[in-house]
């Protein structure tokens, strides 16, 4: 069986760092910094790390539920969902990720974009 | 450059923010750039340490210091949107017999990040090994209903396991007349499961004996005693346990509608004993002692028990034992065959409750 890219990458060690990186970038932008604002970032960088692990084939699960729970009372609309894709993209690129896996983490993340948007 | 310009600029462009206090008030005096951008509007204000940190003990800190120690602590800013976790380490100074409490501040949000996580993983991967723990007894479990434990510690260690021979041990064979017709008769789903409630019983009998299963195929059910531990007892072992299970067949029919009637052969002698196959193995047993206690087996009339001289001699002091005659058994030649009626002294189960109706 071929290994799965959380395993090619390196674990959450490395997703760990992409996910902070991108947080970085997340704070400082004018469209979504706000969501951050009173957020304890840690337990959310924790949280994210093992979402984007579960989209790379890690040992995490998440259910759609659970991301619809997190994210309705956000009230996030679809410009700041746009906006955070680019800042994902632009993070994943960062750390020289291929653009096959970028793509394929990226359809994931579209895929569940109405879990997240909620107006 | 002169050197205090030199100072004033790493000063400046150091990581650490760092102030000066005056060490009655704790009015922060001077503070570096980074110290400022943490603090906007504090330094050269009259604005106190505990007004930016409410949280410190400020009494404490002036004990610790005086005796030449540091007062370290943790605090927690909001820079723009982020949330910054300092750590704090306050010490006092003098320099031309001037005090000073010197104030440093390092950004450990990171820090705070990764030890987070750390806790976080580490909770995980505790879990997964809980799961995997679990797993692991249940497949060990599994395994070891279809071999020995000493087998299955060897095959644990080295991969493989090497056949063993055992120089004295007995087997028994059963098997029910007419099954194939009961199987198919009106209830099948019945037969089968009644079949299933006989072989538990035997189990019970056996393991009370000092016998274990080693198979069933169909309705035939094939039990061990000497294999894998060697006991000086397996002959009177198996006759019990042959003994035994005839009378539980007959309380059972006593009360039930399906009559159930076994033949079983015991015999005595030298087996190996090995896993066979790879992917889909079994602990199994060989050698002609075995054959010979299949052909006793085959041998014998419906609810009898047959055996022949090579295990009488081993068993006759202990049981009730009729002769038969001599009798040309295929592959093994004349043998004088016996009929075990029963145990000479009072055999009973320790658990009566599986002679219940």
């Amino acid at each position: 069986m071929s290994k799965s890219m959380f395993e090619r990458y390196g674990g959450f060690a490395s997703v760990s760092k992409v996910v902070m990186a991108f947080y970085e970038k997340a704070l400082d932008s004018d469209i979504i910094g706000h969501h951050f604002e009173n957020v304890e970032m840690r337990k959310l960088i924790d949280h994210q790390t093992k979402f984007v692990a579960s989209v790379m084939g890690g040992p995490v699960v998440y259910t759609d539920d659970a991301l619809q729970r997190l994210h309705a009372h956000l009230d996030i609309d679809q410009p700041q969902f746009n906006e955070m894709t680019v800042l994902l993209r632009e993070t994943l690129e960062d750390f020289e990720l291929e653009s096959a896996d970028i793509d394929e983490i990226m359809d994931h993340f579209h895929a569940r974009s109405r879990y997240i948007v909620s107006s | 450059m002169n050197l205090d310009k030199f100072n004033n600029m790493l000063l400046e462009s150091a990581g650490v923010g760092l102030a000066i206090l005056q060490p009655e008030t704790s009015e922060i005096q001077i503070g570096n750039r980074r110290f400022e951008e943490w603090f906007p509007g504090m330094v050269g204000t009259g604005k106190k340490l505990e007004e930016i940190c409410p949280e410190i003990n400020f009494e404490r800190l002036l004990e610790r210091v005086a005796s030449g120690r540091i007062y370290a602590f943790e605090t927690t800013i909001k820079v723009k949107r982020r949330s910054v976790t300092l750590a704090m380490q306050c010490s006092s100074h003098s320099h031309d017999d001037m005090a000073v409490l010197i104030l440093e501040c390092q950004n450990i949000s990171k820090i705070k990040e990764l030890e987070y996580m750390i806790e976080s993983y580490s909770k995980m991967v505790e879990k997964q090994n809980r799961v995997l723990e679990r797993e692991k007894e249940r497949v060990e479990k599994l395994l070891l209903n279809v071999m020995p434990k000493s087998v299955y510690e060897e095959m644990k260690a080295f991969g493989v396991t090497t056949p063993q021979k055992f120089e004295e041990a007995s087997i028994l064979m059963l098997d029910f007349v007419g099954f194939t017709d009961m199987a198919i008769a009106d209830d099948p789903a019945g037969t089968i499961s009644e079949l299933n409630d006989i072989f538990t019983a035997f189990d019970t009998i056996a393991e009370q004996f000092g016998c274990e299963r080693l198979k069933t195929i169909g309705d035939a059910y094939m039990a061990v005693s000497g294999i894998p531990e060697s006991t000086p007892e397996h002959a009177t072992n198996i006759a019990k346990l042959a003994v035994l299970m005839l009378r539980y067949l007959d309380r059972r029919n006593a009360t039930h509608k399906l009559q159930w009637r076994a033949r079983i052969g015991i015999n005595s002698g030298v087996v190996i004993g090995s896993i066979v196959g790879v992917q889909k193995y079994v602990y199994d047993i060989f050698g002609p002692g075995v054959n010979l206690a299949a052909r006793m087996e085959s041998f014998s009339e419906p609810m009898t028990i047959t055996l022949c001289e090579d295990m009488y001699s081993l068993i006759r002091s202990e049981f009730d034992v009729t002769e038969i005659g001599e009798v040309e058994i295929k592959g093994f030649g004349k043998k004088r065959l016996y009929k075990l009626e029963g145990g000479s002294g009072e055999l009973t189960l320790r658990s009566e409750g599986l002679f219940a109706p």
